[in-house]
Formats: C-alpha cells, structure tokens, sequence
C-alpha cells in the first residue's frame, strides 16, 4: 500500500470537516464533492448559499454531500462571533472580526478557530500570501513559535531510509532565508506535522555543507545556532545537525562523520534545509533524478491545519491535498 | 483625537504588540533595527489598530513603514 493510499484509508476511517470557502470555484467545488462523495471529508461550502446550491446543481452535484454554510445569515454569524471573541488568543474584537468575516476566507477560519471546522482548505482564487496573512489573524501560531513554513512529504524509488522510501524535507516553499530562530521554528513545525500525518517518531536534521564542525563560516554557523535554539526549546524532540545531507540520511557515512552519540544522523526522517535556494533546489533533485513522487508543500506553524493549494493544481491533485490536510487535523487532535 | 493623542495610542499599541515597555519605544524607533521582530508581531500590531482606533492599515503598508512616525502617517490618513 502507497503512502497515500494508508492516507486516504486513515483519512476514511476519520472524517473531518473540512471548510471551503472558494466554494463557488469551479475545480474547488468538484475536488470537495469528490472528497465528500468517497467519504474522505466532510465537506462545508462556505459563502453566498443561494449562488452555492444553484452552481452545484448546474454542476449536477447531489446537495446531500455538502453542507453550505450562508455567510449573510445573521443567526450563525453572530454566534461564531461570540464563540470566536471570547477565545483567550482572539485577536480580533467584534467589530474588526465582522468585519473581516465578510470575507468567506475569514468566515471560514473562524469556524475552524471554534471548532466548527477541522480544516480551511483554500488557495485557488487567494493568494498563499492571502491564505497565509488569515490564518496568523485567524487561527494564530502554535506555542512558541513565530514562523509558518512548509514541508513536503516525498516517495522516493530505491531509497531504503528509515522510514523506508518516504523523506520529509523542509522548508522548500515559504521562509526565503531564515534567521536561526525561524529554522529552529521550522525544525519543531516540521516534527509536529509528520507526527500528525504519518505517526513517525521524528527524527529530524538540519542540513548544510559541514558536519559538526568540519566546515567553517557563518552559512554554516546560522545551521548550527538553529540547532542549539531548537533543542533548548523542544528537548522533547529529536533534532540534531549541522550535517551534511548523507550523513543525515546514510548509517554508514553517518558513522564515518558523526563521532558522538546521535539518535538522528543516518537515520534522519525529516531533514531540514538552511534556506529556500537549497530547498528549492533540493526537491528539484530528488524529483528528477531520483524520480520521487513529492507531496505538498504543507504549510506549518499554525495551532490548526491551514491549507494552502497551487493554483495550476489538477482536481486530482486537489483532492490529495485535501485528504492529507484532513489527516494531519486528526492527528492534531490526539 | 489630535496628532498627538494618535502618536501616544499608536506607541502604547507598538510597545504592547512587540512585548516592550512604552518608555523603550517613540517615533524614531525603526521596526527592523530597534524590534526586530516576526511577520506575527506585525499582525499582531494591525489588529490592535483595527480593534482600537477602528482603522483597517493593510499588513503590507504597515510592513512597509521603517518607523513608528511612519506608521503613525498611515493611520492618521486611515481616520
């Protein structure tokens, strides 16, 4: 079984409810009915219900599937405003958040921050940056982090790793040139994803041109400092570097190069690159030569599951993406 | 409400978004050199603005503004 058919199949077993506020999108529409249909999700069309339920009968999609949720009706609103204002973090007062829930991109993050939905699945007709300025309004960061970041989950043929051909990798889409605390941020986010998707214990290096030590200069001391950051923030996990990316992810060069105890070199399952101009290039290679199958970027950071899609996405591709969402938001639960 | 009472309320809001006291922050403090913070802190800041002087200041516009003088400009133009 792929790693995406054990996803959909945990994703059947638990379905969560996943709000949609592009609803009125054409392909958004059809990737939520599909999810729905199969019994991935639950899904809530969010926006104007009138428009809503007349495209999904021209669509000659069955309205049993969805709930539509009319963000003019003053019943609920008025309800998720009280809800949502009296949340400790809420930063926005009633006025402000009325406001903004105009917007059916707010609306349906507020229904998330309230537990009214698991999930907000947009990014076709937002932009990430839009998506992402209203889930750090909306839904806010985790605990003691300041950085939303993203990871990808990729399949790679031939790789025996230690979760067999299955590597993690971060951040390849969102932070352009982290300071050290933003890849601290990164490397906790990133073992906090794929212990909500995939149950993995995390082991989870960061990476660049030196092995402790055997290289020199601040490209390399940014790596270092990020490490010491996040083990003093998170001694829970285990994140170790600076290492190089095969004594990473390599028992046998890890042995040559690490000279001291490490529960993560050469066993790494997340590996965390020091900027984007790695990470970018770094997915690139495992894509072409290593013809990986690569899943995401998921955004991180946030208390809940944000989802950001590509705009050029196929319906298939859409779903995937929807399904994985819903999974990490059940694992968020545990 | 006049330049001046605007200036205070916008420094209180700065200093309160950023985890500082209000005596360490004025209209010269630079948002890059002297709080250095995340995109968050930012945030943060806007929904202060709008939740109490009831003014929407992009996020953008408000990153965009090297000062608090500056941002002080922006609201003042939003009331």
């Amino acid at each position: 079984m792929s790693v995406l058919d054990q996803i959909y199949a945990k994703a059947k077993a638990n379905p969560q409810k996943v709000a949609f506020p592009e609803a009125e999108n054409e392909k958004m529409m059809a990737a939520a009915y599909q999810a729905g249909k199969e019994g991935y999700i639950l899904p809530i069309l969010v926006g104007d219900k009138e428009k809503i339920l007349a495209l999904a009968a021209e669509r000659g999609y069955d309205a049993g599937v969805f709930t539509v949720v009319d963000i003019h009706e003053e019943g609920y609103l008025s309800e998720l405003v009280a809800k949502y204002t009296a949340l400790p973090d809420a930063r926005l007062k009633e006025k402000a958040l009325r406001r903004r829930m105009q917007d059916p991109l707010y609306y349906a993050m507020v229904m998330q921050a309230v537990e009214e939905a698991d999930v907000t699945f947009a990014g076709i007709d937002n932009t990430t940056g839009d998506v992402l300025l209203a889930g750090q309004y909306i839904i806010g960061l985790q605990e003691g982090l300041s950085t939303v970041s993203s990871i990808g989950l990729c399949d790679i043929p031939g790789f025996e790793g230690s979760e067999g051909s299955l590597l993690a990798i971060g951040d390849s889409a969102v932070c352009t040139n982290p300071n050290p605390n933003q890849l601290a941020d990164i490397a906790i986010a990133a073992c906090n994803t794929v212990q909500s998707l995939l149950d993995w214990e995390p082991r989870c290096a960061l990476v660049c041109y030196s092995t402790l030590g055997s290289g020199q200069g601040e490209l390399i001391d940014k790596v270092v400092e990020a490490v010491k950051i996040a083990q003093e923030k998170r001694p829970d996990l285990a994140i170790d570097g600076e290492f190089q990316f095969d004594a990473a992810i390599n028992p046998a060069v890890a042995a040559k190069k690490v000279k001291r105890e490490s529960k993560v070199a050469g066993r790494a399952n997340v590996v965390i690159w020091p900027d984007l101009n790695v990470g970018n290039v770094g997915v690139k290679l495992i894509q072409q030569f290593g013809h990986a199958d690569a899943y995401g970027p998921m955004l991180q950071g946030f208390k809940k599951v944000v989802c950001d899609c590509s705009r050029g996405a196929p319906v298939s591709e859409i779903v995937g993406n929807i399904v994985i969402s819903a999974v990490r938001a059940a694992g968020m639960k545990k | 409400m006049d330049r001046k009472e605007l200036e205070q309320q916008v420094i209180e809001l700065v200093a309160m978004a950023y985890g500082k006291d209000v005596a360490e922050v004025n209209l010269d403090t630079s948002f890059a050199d002297d709080l250095g913070g995340a995109s968050i802190q930012m945030v943060g800041l806007v929904s202060e603005i709008e939740n109490e002087l009831d003014v929407l200041v992009q996020l953008q516009v408000a990153a965009a503004c090297k000062t608090v003088a500056e941002l002080v400009d922006k609201v003042e133009e939003q009331l």
